[in-house]
């Protein structure tokens, strides 16, 4: 039995989605990319369900792609607040920040020295902080430890 | 079209041949705290691979499934792909974000061909109009000046870029074996029936085709709702009750860590 | 008291002392100052029951009765033995070599004869009088109430060593009495020097303890029995007991041979340590750390007789082999002499009095060895009045020490006889009676012990024993016994060769040689005691300035006699060792009440009994003797400075070989503590690096193959989920192989 035209299609396509997402997650080590990451993961799934869909022919993977787009918002929204609290303790979106977790005795693990950048920093358009910005311990917040 | 120009290559070299030019592509692409000519070196290298990987899979799902029969299909697909590769390689966050913008539309691309219509429009606005625009709002809120050392660098990239390809390589296998021995839910009369509402014959397996041109009939809003708002209705009071927890959540761990940090003004306070 | 029954009575003698140290333990702190009020309430009642019992012993013995002339042969065994419950009981038993199913039965019996009522009177009497004197000294101590409670369980561990019917109650109570001499000698346990001491007599009691243990079990193996009296068991079969009157009776009813000997050879070995004999003797002097009255009543009056007692009560064993006999008799007087010789150039007063007693435990000794009732009866007369003045002694050298502060170095005072007169005349009586002067105690015992080794030495001059002599005269070969019989053994015949060579040793050169080491012995006994009377009574008064710290007097008179608590029971003590030999030996009594003691009525001990003589040749050679160390010790002392030039110096060398006690710590030292060290800290050093090594090599096995895998956790989430990622897809790619065949 062959399945239908572009269900095997769409979920190769699926797959190729998910892979991504998931090289994405491992690797990059920005949160708020990270997170971009497992919504192309979601995506993938989503491709998948609507091909299974089209291949039994039933409405279950398209209800279920509705609910995953329900729990994407809601895992954003909860998400993207955490990013932010973490962005506030630290200073940074890297995910490599916390490591209260290791073992007691090991050393941090810190990046290698990086070759600085001699094109242009890019510059983005944000938002500037209104009022005096007050004086911050720039030690302290490199290296916090602790929740 | 390109089964014929690989006519000789075994499907398995061909599927190996994909797996190894996804992962050295996405080595490749991925940051690795490279600057200058090296990075653009292997940027157009990655590049390349991964072209030349994806038309590995193309040629593996002409195949393994006959993929490339629809041209709109193997259109919007690319651009998924494409913009989701981009999506994970990018080095600027914000970028980032823009690459998966356009990712989502190559998704709801597949999507309207794969029939589901609804889903593709909604994974638009849903998605590209309000997750999405949360992120870059969330973006210019913490992005620091430039680019972050931690966007410059990778964690682990080869054995992420290996693992990646190694699944997606089991995925295709799996996938590619549909055609030869149909899962056990195949077999089994199909719900297709009740949902058409034909009488179909309780022992004989009925046309996929002809369940995918149900699928793609008129009413479709129309006949998800009804699947939705009825038997799954349930479903869609908790997703509802769901959003509205999360929603109360997110505000109050926000306005709790607030009061309890004090001040939220380092938090702009970029820190490379 | 006629109403009471003596085996009653007899029970009483040890349970009031343990009564009172019970009572002391449990309302020492309540009763503070007053704590020596129930020890000494229930070592005064024990002496009065003791000595009922001894009243009630001597009119059953019927020593009034009996004249001079009595034929001594014909005493007839007097002993009364109270069972008080069955220690243990297992029937069928294996004993005798296997041969023979005895009953293995230790009943907890108690005895009295007259050894036994003699020596119960001396502990309780001497041990109130020493408690009655320790209420002065001891008083203000921290202690106070541990010491009494210690005195009193020693009052009843020895009355109950002297009491016991059995061999196996005498070993624990050995081994009690050693404990408690172990706490008395160690009672200032923070001072270093007092608690090396106690350590040291401990172990040394030890090396004796096991051979008392050994010969216990050479006994059960050999006689089937432990019990001293006659036994009859729940099923009928009388047991002849070890000194029972039924084993006594019979000629041949003890083994020889190198079985018998070995026997009685652990026996010495075991009344060497207890009684501080060559080579076993130098946990003594060490043990003059412990308070003076433990030091008077156990180190000098009744624990380290204990040796003489279990001497005395085996005598049938030993007569059955001469050579372990005579060896008791030579290591008695080779002790005797050694120990002399140290004691004429001891300067600590104590240690002068402890080199005495052991001395004098050698004469004991010596006399046991002669193996004739004579011999044993005078050892029991010596031990009885060097009890007497070996205490007063004691209790003088503790009043000085009392008075001077603690100072007991007789060269840093001198003509205390001013300070304390009381003191000096009762520690002159005791001197005499220790040098052996007419006519005080020790003159007439040591006159004894003198004779009975002379009747050894020249047996044709005592005519009428001397084919009752056990020497040659006993064939102690038969090895069958009625009831139990024994087999020899291969050891016993391999070992005949080696104790026919101990029996060598029995001849009459051996023993004259013993006699003038005695005699020898004697004059220099007299030398050191009356030096130290005369180094610390005589001369200038000189009194150390420690003592000014006791005084409670006015600030002039610093030093001061001790209390009356402490010189009464020095007056009773003095009178006692001044009249005590002369009445006992005027009257005969002593000798005659002994000789009903059941293990005295044996064939082989009764049949050397000699009607009582005055040996007037003896007695002059021993008062020249006496006399001479007198004169020398006069010479050098009487009236000077002792911290002066002392005239040992003429010694030379030998004064140096004295003083160093003949290099016996140090040989010890080097013989076996030294390699004993060397082998504990080879152990140590295994135990440290090779067994604790392979356990910490086992426990860091499990720390380093975590330490492997530890770097994993870097606390980076990425590589977690990395990692679990990799897991999932190894798990699907072996599925994905084993389906795909």
């Amino acid at each position: 039995m062959t399945p239908s035209p572009l269900v095997l299609d769409g979920l190769v396509v699926g797959a190729i989605l998910f892979a991504l997402g998931l090289v994405g997650i491992l690797a990059r080590r920005n949160l708020i990319v990270m997170f971009l990451c497992a919504e192309l993961m979601l995506q993938g799934i989503s491709v998948s369900l609507v091909s299974w869909s089209r291949h039994h022919g039933d409405w279950g993977g398209h209800v279920l792609v509705i609910f995953v787009l329900a729990v994407a918002a809601c895992e954003a929204a909860v998400a993207l607040v955490f990013v932010l609290q973490a962005f506030a303790r630290t200073g940074r979106l890297d995910s490599a920040a916390w490591q209260s977790l290791r073992e007691s005795n090991l050393p941090r693990t810190i990046d290698h020295e990086l070759p600085a950048i001699d094109t242009m920093p890019l510059r983005f358009p944000k938002l500037f902080p209104a009022g005096v910005e007050p004086p911050v311990d720039q030690d302290a917040l490199l290296e916090r430890e602790h929740v | 079209m390109i089964a014929s120009v690989l006519p000789a290559i075994s499907p398995g070299t061909l599927l190996a041949a994909a797996v190894t030019s996804t992962a050295a592509s996405l080595w490749l692409l991925l940051p690795r705290g490279q600057i200058g000519a090296a990075e653009r070196r292997s940027r157009w290298l990655g590049g390349l691979l991964g072209l030349a990987a994806l038309g590995c899979f193309i040629a593996t799902g002409h195949r393994l499934g006959g993929l490339g029969e629809e041209t709109v299909f193997l259109i919007v697909s690319l651009v998924a792909v494409i913009s989701g590769a981009a999506t994970v390689v990018t080095r600027s966050p914000v970028y980032s974000a823009i690459w998966f913008a356009m990712a989502l539309a190559g998704v709801a691309g597949v999507l309207l061909v794969l029939g589901a219509q609804f889903l593709g429009v909604a994974t638009i606005v849903v998605y590209a109009g309000a997750i999405l625009v949360m992120f870059l709002f969330v973006l210019m809120l913490a992005a620091p000046a430039g680019l972050a050392p931690y966007d410059r660098v990778s964690n682990e990239p080869l054995l992420s870029a290996v693992a990646g390809a190694v699944l997606l390589g089991i995925l295709s296998l799996s996938i590619g074996r549909l055609t030869a021995e149909p899962p056990l839910c195949c077999r089994m009369p199909s719900k297709a029936a009740a949902i058409t509402g034909d009488a179909a014959p309780a022992t004989g397996l009925p046309a996929v085709a002809d369940m995918s041109v149900d699928l793609l009939a008129e009413n479709h809003v129309a006949r998800l709702g009804g699947e939705l708002f009825g038997r799954h209705l349930i479903a869609v009071e908790v997703a509802g009750v769901l959003l509205l927890v999360a929603l109360v959540g997110s505000i109050a761990i926000v306005s709790r860590a607030a009061s309890a940090d004090g001040t939220v003004a380092p938090a702009r306070r970029a820190v490379p | 008291m006629q109403d009471i029954p003596s085996s009653t009575l007899l029970v009483l003698v040890p349970l009031l002392p343990l009564v009172g140290a019970i009572l002391t333990v449990a309302l020492g702190r309540t009763l503070g100052s007053r704590a020596h009020v129930p020890a000494i309430i229930g070592i005064a009642a024990s002496a009065a029951v003791a000595v009922t019992l001894l009243f009630g012993m001597v009119r059953q013995v019927g020593v009034g009765n009996s004249g001079h002339d009595q034929q001594v042969q014909q005493v007839q065994p007097v002993e009364m033995v109270t069972t008080l419950w069955e220690w243990a009981d297992i029937p069928n038993a294996q004993a005798a070599g296997g041969t023979t199913a005895a009953s293995f039965s230790i009943p907890v019996a108690l005895r009295l004869d007259p050894l036994t009522s003699t020596l119960l009177v001396i502990i309780t009497c001497v041990g109130l009088l020493v408690a009655i004197y320790s209420i002065g000294y001891m008083h203000g101590d921290p202690g106070y109430p541990r010491f009494f409670a210690l005195f009193s369980m020693f009052v009843f561990s020895m009355t109950m060593l002297v009491a016991a019917s059995n061999f196996l109650l005498v070993y624990v109570f050995w081994e009690a009495v050693g404990a408690c001499s172990y706490l008395l000698i160690g009672f200032w346990f923070t001072k270093p020097e007092a608690a090396k001491a106690a350590k040291k007599a401990f172990l040394v009691n030890r090396v004796g303890d096991f051979g008392l243990a050994v010969a216990t079990f050479l006994l059960w193996m050999t006689y089937g029995t432990l019990n001293f009296h006659d036994t009859v068991l729940s099923d009928g079969t009388a047991v002849p007991g070890i000194l029972g009157v039924t084993r006594l009776a019979d000629a041949s009813g003890y083994v020889g041979g190198a079985v018998g000997s070995a026997i009685c050879l652990l026996l010495l070995l075991a009344a060497c340590g207890k009684s501080a004999q060559l080579p076993l003797h130098v946990w003594l002097p060490d043990a003059m750390e412990g308070p003076t009255p433990a030091s008077a009543l156990i180190h000098a009056a009744t624990m380290v007789t204990a040796g003489i007692y279990l001497i005395a009560r085996s005598g049938p064993l030993f007569v059955a082999c001469p050579g372990a006999l005579t060896l008791v008799s030579i290591v008695g007087a080779t002790t005797a002499l050694i120990a002399a010789l140290i004691g004429t150039v001891q300067n600590d007063l104590k240690r002068v009095l402890a080199y005495s007693t052991i001395s004098q435990l050698g004469y004991m000794f010596a006399s046991l060895g002669t193996g004739t009732l004579l011999g044993f009866s005078a050892a029991i007369f010596h031990l009885v009045t060097h009890a007497f003045f070996k205490a007063l002694l004691f209790l003088g050298a503790g009043s000085v020490m009392h008075s001077m502060g603690g100072v007991i170095d007789m060269r840093r005072f001198g003509g205390l006889r001013r300070v304390m007169p009381i003191t000096a005349v009762t520690f002159l009586v005791g001197s005499l009676a220790l040098a052996g002067v007419a006519p005080f105690a020790g003159f007439f015992s040591k006159d004894e012990i003198l004779a009975s080794l002379h009747s050894r030495g020249w047996p044709d001059t005592h005519g009428e024993h001397q084919e009752a002599v056990p020497a040659g005269g006993h064939a102690m070969t038969a090895t069958s016994l009625r009831l139990v019989s024994v087999t020899p053994d291969a050891s016993q015949l391999a070992g005949g060769d080696r104790v026919s060579r101990l029996d060598a040793l029995n001849q009459p050169a051996t023993w004259r040689l013993l006699f003038w080491m005695s005699l020898v012995t004697a004059g220099l006994t007299a030398f050191y005691s009356f030096r130290a009377v005369f180094m610390t009574f005589t001369g200038p008064t000189r009194v150390p300035e420690e003592a000014g710290h006791h005084a409670h007097g006015a600030a002039g008179s610093a030093a001061h006699e001790s209390p009356p608590v402490m010189t009464i029971p020095l007056v009773i003590l003095a009178v006692a060792s001044a009249v005590s030999g002369w009445w006992l030996f005027s009257t005969h009594s002593l000798a005659t009440f002994l000789a009903a003691t059941p293990s005295f009525t044996a064939s082989s001990i009764a049949s050397t009994a000699t009607p009582p003589v005055f040996h007037w040749d003896l007695a002059i050679q021993g008062t020249l003797a006496a006399a001479a160390g007198i004169v020398v010790a006069a010479l050098g002392h009487l009236g000077k400075r002792s911290d002066g030039p002392q005239m040992e110096r003429f010694l030379g060398p030998l004064e140096t070989l004295f003083a160093n006690r003949f290099y016996f710590d140090q040989i010890y030292a080097g013989l076996i503590i030294k390699p004993l060290e060397f082998v504990a800290t080879l152990a140590a050093l295994i135990d440290r690096y090779l067994i604790d090594g392979t356990v910490d090599l086992v426990a860091r096995l499990p720390l380093a193959l975590g330490g492997l895998v530890r770097h994993l956790q870097s606390g980076l989430v990425q590589r977690y989920a990395l990692a679990g990622v990799i897991g999932m897809l190894l798990i699907v790619l072996a599925l994905v192989a084993r389906a795909m065949g």
